[in-house]
């Protein structure tokens, strides 16, 4: 992210409009020139108004002009410059034991910078959202403590009006989704026309403009999810907790969302850490900065610790082959090869994942999927 | 920008400049509450302006306030509906240092506005009661009525004014003089005696209090010496005399003296038809249609005697009752207004401060705080009933119950989880804070009742405007402190208490 604006040309040379649209969006707002983020707003609206209009009809000449006008002016302003890291959170030997026992959260530490991102992962029911309301500020612990480094000597309001958190199942909204934005924008002190012109950007940028007129009932929960986010970003929290909030999305609107929150999180005008759990692993370690695996209750594995640790590659891959063939071309005992019904995992002290994908493209095995998984939480499941 | 069906232009530009600027101020609604509330009071005052064109019927303001109370309700419930589902206090935010304040009073005034509304009928009705008959008018109608009355039917009118000779003596010392033996034939035995006791009883034996009163209200006294006083009193000629009419008049009812001597005493035969005539004038203006009317007692008996015969003769029944009907409307604000404002004010309060108890709780919570209430309720009326307790307990209790309520509430300031128990303390504290002062000046009265009720002390009357003045000095400091505690308290607490993570 040196250079916003090339990184954004080459999007539009290359026709991928969304993400340019998406990016040029973020540029205008770090810029901080409203009157540059209404171009882009405005540009983009022409965008989605083409995109949802006749399939297969072209984009106009003038819409490339515009955007390399928009782009000029955007890195005239020096938009796109990275902010310093600044710690965020940090949690010491946590733990937490409801008052029926049913459940403890054994001690973990961890800690989020701006711009980083936290993936929380496990099987359901082991602890993800125990941890993240904890760290949301919205459980008691028993022990350890958490540190919102940004606070001074911070009460239970401050902490929560510091960190957003998103619940899987989030609260009904009331009255007109639109009237929700303009009314969070408010609350967080932007007022008049700037809460106009936040609350477009943000319909905008999460492409929510054609549903902003709607109420809750009338959109998927999909959709809801991302209206949360949006209501979320206008109030600018330092710190976003998302509880599973891929579970009601469609394929291209998880890589859509988790793209959007990292965009924004190292953008300069709201940097904020995220940390969110998930079961989609894939997605959650493509964009993350570490991830933590949560196992009844225990933090049994941490990228950030496992770096320079891990000893044996693993691979994961789909095929029809048999299994005897799959060891007669490893060597029985060179490998280890796993099955859970659907998919083969070869774990190899010996050979790099490379060198096991390449072995199996070599001796012709139909390779349907495959994944390097050496660093992935996948491992434990 | 958002549609609401029946809001006008101008109320959805302020709605969402309200929405955009003043979000707390926005969520409370209020903007919309007065514009509806308004509406409906300009339809309500317009109906009500057109139904109640006859002060003089009965009036059926009852009826009225409940059918208007009825559709206030339904809008309270619509704005709560409206209130409660979207709670601000729930969303963490840059909220005004006088939030709590500004949410409070916001509240107040927009339930204010839905009480005030029940009050336009009563308020219509005394408006039209005093457009219809002037305070002079119907003073001057009912002398008049009275004396074309006397002039018309003077032949069988009483002449003879009574007589009672009053004696003052110190009751205090001589209780005995008031208790007066009617001699019987078979109890009197002594002649002299019996004279002598017979002169005594022709004295009616007053104090000074009485004596006062009777000089009051006597037509005509005639003072023997210091102590004895020959009252007369005219026979009545007021056959319509309505209560309080002339409190307000510059012409004053005349007394039956008054008739008499102006009419009766040097009694001239009157144009009968010209007087018939302005009497049937007199009954289409102010006849009721009184339910409590009833026609055929008015076939004159010859057993009547001269009021029922004219009461009779020009159905002064109804006219009578057409007359309370109108100067009762015409008075009801003027004699009733601390009681209305009373009820205006504590509906309104009790409301406000059961929304903002909603708002800043859990719904959970919120309920438990009632529970605890009632439960609390017939906890002590269970007490009082086993210990014979009086109003002092139950003062008592109350003020041992609001230390509970307080303890549990400030111990909010030192706790780091969220907990039921108090949540329920701090509802209860707020909602009985502004009662304290009063609850106190009531403990006070019952107990300096109970100290001159003691045995051997003479009871010290208190003076009962002193009373009321440390009473309405208390309503307004409990409401005065509920204010001040507001923002830097009761706020403070909830917004701890909210936000604290739960166990």
């Amino acid at each position: 992210m040196n250079n916003p604006a090339a990184e954004i040309s080459s999007y539009l040379k290359h026709g991928d409009y969304s993400v340019a649209v998406r990016r040029t969006l973020d540029l205008c707002l770090d810029s901080g020139n409203d009157v540059l983020i209404e171009k882009a707003i405005g540009w983009s609206r022409q965008y989605h108004a083409i995109e949802h209009g006749e399939a297969g009809k072209a984009l106009p000449a003038v819409f490339s002009e515009e955007a390399e006008k928009i782009l000029q002016e955007a890195s005239a302003t020096g938009a796109g410059s990275v902010e310093q890291h600044k710690h965020l959170i940090s949690a010491e030997n946590i733990s937490k034991k409801y008052n029926n026992g049913s459940f403890s959260l054994k001690p973990i530490n961890l800690s989020v910078d701006t711009g980083d991102v936290l993936g929380v992962v496990g099987e359901n029911g082991n602890g993800k959202t125990t941890l993240l309301r904890c760290l949301a500020g919205q459980l008691g612990l028993n022990n350890g403590v958490i540190r919102y480094h940004l606070l001074e000597n911070p009460d239970a309001y401050a902490i929560k009006n510091h960190i957003a958190f998103i619940p899987q199942r989030i609260p009904k909204w009331y009255g007109m989704l639109k009237d929700n934005l303009h009314f969070s924008a408010a609350i967080a002190g932007i007022n008049g026309d700037k809460n106009n012109l936040m609350v477009d950007f943000m319909l905008e940028r999460l492409n929510l403009s054609s549903y902003a007129h709607l109420t809750w009932d009338q959109i998927s929960s999909g959709y809801r999810t991302r209206f949360e986010i949006a209501r979320i970003l206008l109030q600018k929290p330092r710190l976003l907790i998302l509880d599973e909030p891929l579970a009601n999305l469609d394929i291209n609107a998880q890589q859509t969302i988790l793209t959007d929150l990292i965009f924004m999180a190292k953008g300069v005008h709201n940097p904020m850490g995220i940390i969110l759990s998930s079961q989609q692993l894939h997605e959650v370690e493509k964009v993350a900065d570490s991830v933590i695996f949560i196992k009844q209750g225990n933090c049994i594995y941490k990228s950030s610790d496992a770096e320079g640790k891990i000893t044996s590659n693993a691979v994961e891959f789909e095929t029809k082959a048999e299994r005897e063939s799959i060891i007669r071309l490893f060597g029985e005992g060179n490998i280890e090869l796993q099955f859970n019904g659907g998919f083969y995992t070869i774990i190899s002290a010996t050979l790099s994942s490379q060198e096991i994908i390449g072995k199996l493209i070599d001796a012709k095995i139909p390779v349907t999927y495959f994944r390097d998984i050496t660093y992935s939480t996948k491992r434990f499941f | 920008m958002s549609k609401r069906p029946l809001v006008p232009s101008f109320l959805q530009k302020l709605d969402d400049k309200l929405l955009r600027n003043k979000p707390g101020a926005w969520a409370t609604r209020v903007h919309l509450v007065i514009y509806f509330v308004a509406a409906f009071a300009l339809l309500l005052f317009v109906f009500c302006y057109a139904v109640f064109f006859d002060a003089k019927q009965y009036s059926r303001i009852e009826s009225w306030n409940v059918f208007v109370g009825l559709i206030a309700f339904i809008g309270f419930v619509f704005w709560l509906i409206f209130l409660l589902r979207f709670n601000v206090f729930k969303r963490y935010g840059n909220w005004s240092a006088m939030d709590g304040l500004r949410d409070f009073a916001l509240y107040f005034i927009s339930i204010g506005a839905m009480v005030a509304v029940c009050f336009v009928p009563s308020a219509v009705e005394t408006m039209r009661a005093n457009q219809q008959f002037g305070n002079e008018e119907i003073v001057k109608d009912i002398n008049e009525l009275n004396i074309n009355a006397c002039r018309l039917e003077y032949n069988i009118l009483p002449l003879e004014w009574t007589v009672d000779t009053c004696k003052l003596v110190d009751k205090a010392r001589f209780p005995q003089a008031v208790d007066v033996v009617v001699p019987t034939p078979d109890t009197v035995i002594d002649s002299v005696r019996a004279e002598e006791e017979y002169n005594r009883i022709r004295y009616t034996y007053l104090d000074t209090a009485e004596l006062r009163s009777k000089l009051e209200i006597a037509d005509s006294v005639l003072k023997l010496n210091d102590s004895l006083y020959v009252f007369y009193q005219c026979p009545n000629y007021r056959f319509i005399s309505s209560y309080n009419a002339d409190d307000y008049s510059a012409v004053k009812m005349f007394s039956s003296a008054d008739i008499y001597n102006s009419t009766v005493k040097n009694y001239k035969k009157p144009d009968r038809s010209a007087l018939m005539k302005r009497m049937v004038e007199l009954q289409a203006k102010y006849a009721s249609n009184s339910p409590y009317y009833y026609g055929e007692y008015n076939t004159i008996d010859e057993n009547d005697n001269y009021e029922t015969r004219i009461n009779k003769t020009y159905d002064f029944t109804r006219i009578g009752n057409g007359i309370d009907n109108a100067v009762r409307k015409k008075q009801a604000w003027i004699e009733d207004w601390p009681m209305y404002l009373r009820i205006f004010y504590y509906t309104t309060l009790l409301l406000t401060m059961l929304v903002f108890i909603f708002r800043h709780s859990t719904v959970k919570t919120f309920f438990l705080s009632v529970l605890a209430a009632l439960l609390l309720a017939i906890l002590t009326g269970l007490l009082m009933v086993v210990s014979q307790g009086d109003e002092i307990s139950a003062l008592s209790f109350m003020i041992v119950y609001y230390v509970v309520f307080a303890v549990l509430g400030l111990s909010i300031f030192k706790t780091g989880v969220r907990k039921a128990v108090q949540g329920i303390g701090l509802n209860l504290f707020l909602f009985a804070t502004p009662f304290v002062p009063l609850i106190f000046v009531a403990l006070n009265e019952a107990m300096q009742y109970n100290r001159y009720s003691e045995p051997l002390r003479v009871y010290e009357e208190r003076d009962p405007a002193q009373t009321a003045l440390y009473f309405l000095i208390a309503e307004i400091a409990g409401s005065v402190i509920l204010v001040i505690l507001i923002q830097p308290l009761f706020k403070k607490l909830y917004r701890k208490w909210y936000s604290a993570p739960e166990e």
